[in-house]
């Protein structure tokens, strides 16, 4: 028997409503910066050793001359080269530069393929190496790029990519001399580091690389398939599934994104208690990013009053201008009528004057009329009906008295009448029937709301007489009502299952009908031998509705279960004083306690009608599910250990005895783009402190400048003494093979 | 060609368009008369495929040319040297030798493993390739999180084989279409890929 020292609070009432939403966040709009400048200044004053210093980036490329401080161009590695249309000519653009112009955006390709960090389209890269070198001021006096150039490959790069690299420098561009580096040792290089485990999270990869002494460890790093662009398209995502429908059609594209992702996302610091907290309430207004997306406000006009009246005045007067035109109509075509009446009326006192038959035939035929009958009522009709316009328009005449409807004819027995008669008795008849069926309808109608009226008099006064008894049974009623309505769900779920009791009985049903000797099917005498007697007896017919299976028409058909529901509860409210607001069916279905609502719409309420709030989405447990990817792969599906692991398994495992070990803990450097995120360094010190043994010294540092420090500290190395040697020259490249590298302490090793 | 930025207008947009165009730049640094080989953009799968073939139509014609001596086995235990049950195709398989040499290189040397591998003096396999420094699949235990908020999650449902938070997430999985559900899949990588 649980025994509770403290009361406990259930959740009850609705949670206090927040403020709307303080900042609202916009997509950002296309990166275009401008052109970069073109500087010769450089060119003129360097010496014929001075390199030009390419960091070939997935992110961007950055370039310059290794006497520069920072790299002076910077822009992503896109290319737009298409035959405009209009202006019939050839156009090319590079990196930023294509954000100027729609088509350009969509004609961009990249030098790398989606997903990888090796160079793929060459034409690209050839763009690029132009557009670098324009800028640079190179001028081709000496038949071709005259400075030696530094270039950045990535870790363990395949010989194919080396060749081709290669090729163009040389070949194309008649550089002087080349050397390859690893952008990541380039960084730890500039910040000063010896002996450590590089770990180098960029954008399309995140490497681990262990220095000893400054010499790399190769064989011993090791490469995860993630980086910025990966969480970019996972966001992208899981946005599409969270809100179906808003983001397909191209209304967010690539680089929004990326800008989304760099603005709200960040590391957790402890991802499963951080994530179970996320979605709560209280401060949920603060985590919680809402982004407005451009959206169309719906048209509604709102007029000023003088509008409105001066609106309705016009309409008005168009009515009764209408009524005007109207009315004379009216008035013309009753003056015609009273005049073709007169004229009839005429003919009928010819045709009664005329003597002979053949004259009085001759008389109808002019009109149109068979006989004088015909004549008759017709004139009866005319005169019915401009007396009734009459009236109503003029008002002159008063209304006969209606007659009442008497059916002479239906007494007399057929054979006594002639042709004529019996139509006319048939017409009769008719009429009558007509008639009868209307005043019968009108009759039920009326009886059934007083026996509704009776109902509701006699419940009232139950209600009066005895009210607990009665609040019981309409209690008793809704419950009954909510179990009805949990048993159709449940049964309609069940008929889907296959293996469900309710899916074998009909579908033992279904055959005991089909079969060839139903059960409880005596066939009566008479009958032949196909005939199953199926309907003979009315109750069969009921099988259609346990057998159907059909979802739309079940709802609306016999007992709108939900109406019903609301109707008693309506009741209760009223009458019954523990009946609150609180316990109906409409509260339970509270938003503020959903935490559906609070992951798709934050702790604001939703209006579906609104175009602004419909083209919003927030952002809340993808701030942290995003970057959480690096550290747990297996989150996105990518299968390979998260970085932790990774340095784990590297330096307790596969580096366990080397001597170096500790030194290398001493100094764990990050860099790459992906450091940028909030809270990346203590997470990754936190995770490491708890795998590592407990004496060892650990120490986690992040570079000055993640993104940058790779270009720099290529730049720095260039102009080296020991760099020198690392140059391959164009003869030596001819000859050694068109992979050759020379290895050093900042490369690759040449395989 | 609407302009998409700030930065330009109808008029200037013209304008802009000469400034930032570098087709009509002359760029004399290039060789006029290159042209660049036919279908050298090639993506990734293409070039690690064509480097492991290169690979081993090197190895089979080491192993056979006598040009060198075989190494015997470094220790007792004869352990595979693939995992691949043919012997012909084990002698070349190209994964597990770099391990071996990596393995045999630091066991002869002691101390710091030499940057390439070398039989017989003839730099054969590399010792770092690209494929080579890929991460292995993580040996910890996955965790769950729900695929719907991401929370994490105790329960999977068994018909579409989502996880989910609670309850309540559970109703609106109930309700997902086969897209919808194919498509929460494709984010964790479990979706079905009918080839």
């Amino acid at each position: 028997m649980p025994h509770f020292t403290r009361p406990i609070h259930t959740q009850s009432g609705r949670n206090s409503p927040k403020p709307p939403p303080t900042h609202i966040y916009n997509i950002s709009e296309p990166p275009y910066q401008g052109q970069l400048p073109t500087n010769t200044d450089t060119y003129r004053r360097s010496t014929p050793n001075t390199a030009i210093v390419i960091d070939n980036g997935s992110s961007s490329v950055r370039a310059g001359w290794q006497t520069d401080a920072t790299p002076r161009l910077q822009f992503p590695p896109l290319m737009a080269r298409y035959t405009d249309r209009k202006l019939n000519r050839k156009l090319m653009f590079i990196g930023s530069e294509i954000y100027f112009d729609g088509t350009a955006r969509g004609q961009a390709k990249n030098v790398y393929e989606p997903g990888s960090n090796i160079v793929n389209n060459w034409d690209v890269q050839e763009g690029i190496l132009d557009y670098v070198f324009i800028r640079l001021g190179i001028d081709g006096r000496n038949n071709g790029v005259d400075r030696p150039v530094v270039m950045t490959e990535p870790l363990a790069n395949t010989g194919y990519t080396r060749k081709v690299m290669s090729e163009v420098l040389y070949e194309l561009y008649n550089v002087p001399a080349v050397a390859y580096g690893v952008d990541s040792l380039f960084s730890y290089n500039y910040n000063g580091g010896t002996t450590g485990l590089v770990v180098s999270s960029a954008h399309m990869s995140t490497h681990l690389i262990p220095v000893v002494d400054k010499q790399p460890l190769i064989s011993q790093a090791t490469r995860l398939d993630w980086g910025r662009a990966h969480c970019a398209e996972y966001l992208m995502r899981l946005l599409k599934t969270k809100y179906a429908g808003l983001l397909t059609s191209g209304k967010v594209n690539e680089t929004q994104i990326e800008d989304l992702v760099r603005s709200h996302c960040y590391v957790s610091q402890d991802y499963d208690t951080e994530m179970l907290r996320l979605l709560d309430w209280s401060g949920l207004e603060a985590r919680d990013h809402v982004v407005q997306l451009p959206f169309q406000e719906k048209e509604v006009v709102q007029k000023t009053d003088e509008e409105i009246r001066r609106a309705e005045e016009k309409r008005r007067e168009g009515g009764r201008r209408l009524q005007e035109q109207a009315a004379k109509m009216r008035l013309d075509k009753l003056v015609k009528k009273e005049k073709d009446l007169a004229w009839l009326q005429q003919v009928q006192e010819h045709v009664q004057n005329a003597s002979t038959k053949k004259e009085k035939q001759e008389l109808l035929d002019d009109e149109d009329f068979r006989d004088e009958l015909a004549l008759d009522r017709k004139i009866k009709e005319m005169e019915k009906s401009v007396r009734k316009q009459r009236n109503k328009d003029v008002g002159d005449l008063e209304e006969e008295p209606e007659e009442p409807h008497t059916y002479p004819l239906l007494d007399i027995p057929d054979v006594d009448l002639d042709e004529d008669g019996i139509k006319a008795k048939r017409a009769q008849r008719l009429l009558k029937a007509n008639h009868d069926a209307r005043a019968r309808a009108k009759a039920e109608k009326e009886a059934e709301k007083a026996r509704q009226a009776a109902l509701q008099q006699q419940d009232d006064m139950r209600r009066e007489a005895d009210p607990d008894s009665w609040i019981e049974e309409r209690r008793a009623a809704r419950l009954a009502t909510m179990q009805r309505i949990k048993d159709r769900d449940r049964l309609k779920a069940d008929l889907g299952n296959r293996k469900s009791q309710a899916s074998q009985m009909r579908m033992k049903t279904l055959a005991n009908l089909a079969s060839d000797n139903p059960l409880n099917r005596k066939r009566r005498r008479g009958q032949d031998k196909e005939d199953d007697g199926f309907g003979a007896d009315d109750a069969d017919w009921s099988v259609y509705r346990e057998v159907g299976r059909n979802d739309e028409d079940e709802d609306d058909e016999e007992e709108d279960l939900g109406a019903q529901l609301k109707a008693i509860e309506a009741q209760l409210l009223l009458h019954d004083e523990n009946f609150t607001e609180e316990k109906t069916q409409e509260a339970q279905r509270d938003w503020t306690k959903s935490l559906v609502h609070s992951f798709l719409r934050g702790p604001y309420p939703f209006d579906s009608e609104s175009a602004k709030e419909s083209n919003q989405f927030h952002l809340n447990v993808e701030r942290i599910r995003v970057p959480e990817v690096v550290f747990q792969p297996s989150i996105a599906g990518v299968d390979q250990a998260g970085i932790t692991e990774i340095a784990e398994d590297i330096l307790m495992q596969r580096l366990s005895y080397h001597p170096a070990r500790n030194n290398i803990l001493k100094d764990i450097f990050l860099t790459g783009g992906y450091s940028l995120f909030q809270g990346f360094e203590d997470r990754l010190r936190n995770e490491l402190r708890a795998v590592l043994p407990v004496d060892v010294q650990l120490g986690v540092r992040r570079a000055k400048d993640p993104v940058l420090d790779a270009w720099k500290g290529a730049a720095r190395w260039a102009g080296t003494v020991e760099a020198k040697p690392a140059f391959v020259s164009r003869a030596e490249w001819l000859e050694k093979g068109a992979e050759y590298i020379r290895e050093h302490s900042l490369g690759n090793v040449f395989s | 060609m609407a302009p998409i930025t700030t930065a330009s207008n109808e008029e200037t947009h013209g304008a802009l368009l000469d400034a930032l165009d570098l087709q009509k730049v002359p760029k004399p640094f290039r060789k006029p008369d290159w042209k660049p080989p036919q279908r050298r953009n090639k993506n990734l799968k293409q070039i690690l495929s064509e480097a492991q073939r290169a690979q081993q139509s090197i190895i089979t014609t080491q192993q056979n040319s006598g040009a060198s001596t075989p190494l015997p086995p470094t220790d007792g235990t004869i352990t595979p040297a693939s995992l691949n049950p043919n012997p012909a195709q084990a002698n070349n398989d190209l994964s597990r030798v770099v391990l071996e040499k990596n393995i045999a290189a630091q066991q002869t040397s002691g101390v710091v493993a030499s940057l390439t591998a070398n039989v017989g003096g003839l730099a054969v396999t590399p010792s770092v390739t690209y494929t080579s420094i890929a991460a292995a699949p993580s040996l910890k235990p996955k965790k769950k999180y729900c695929d719907i908020t991401g929370l994490p999650a105790k329960y999977t449902d068994p018909k579409s084989g989502l996880f989910y938070f609670n309850a309540e997430v559970y109703k609106v999985v109930k309700n997902l279409s086969t897209t919808q559900v194919q498509e929460y899949l494709a984010a964790r990588g479990a979706n079905t890929v009918l080839k």
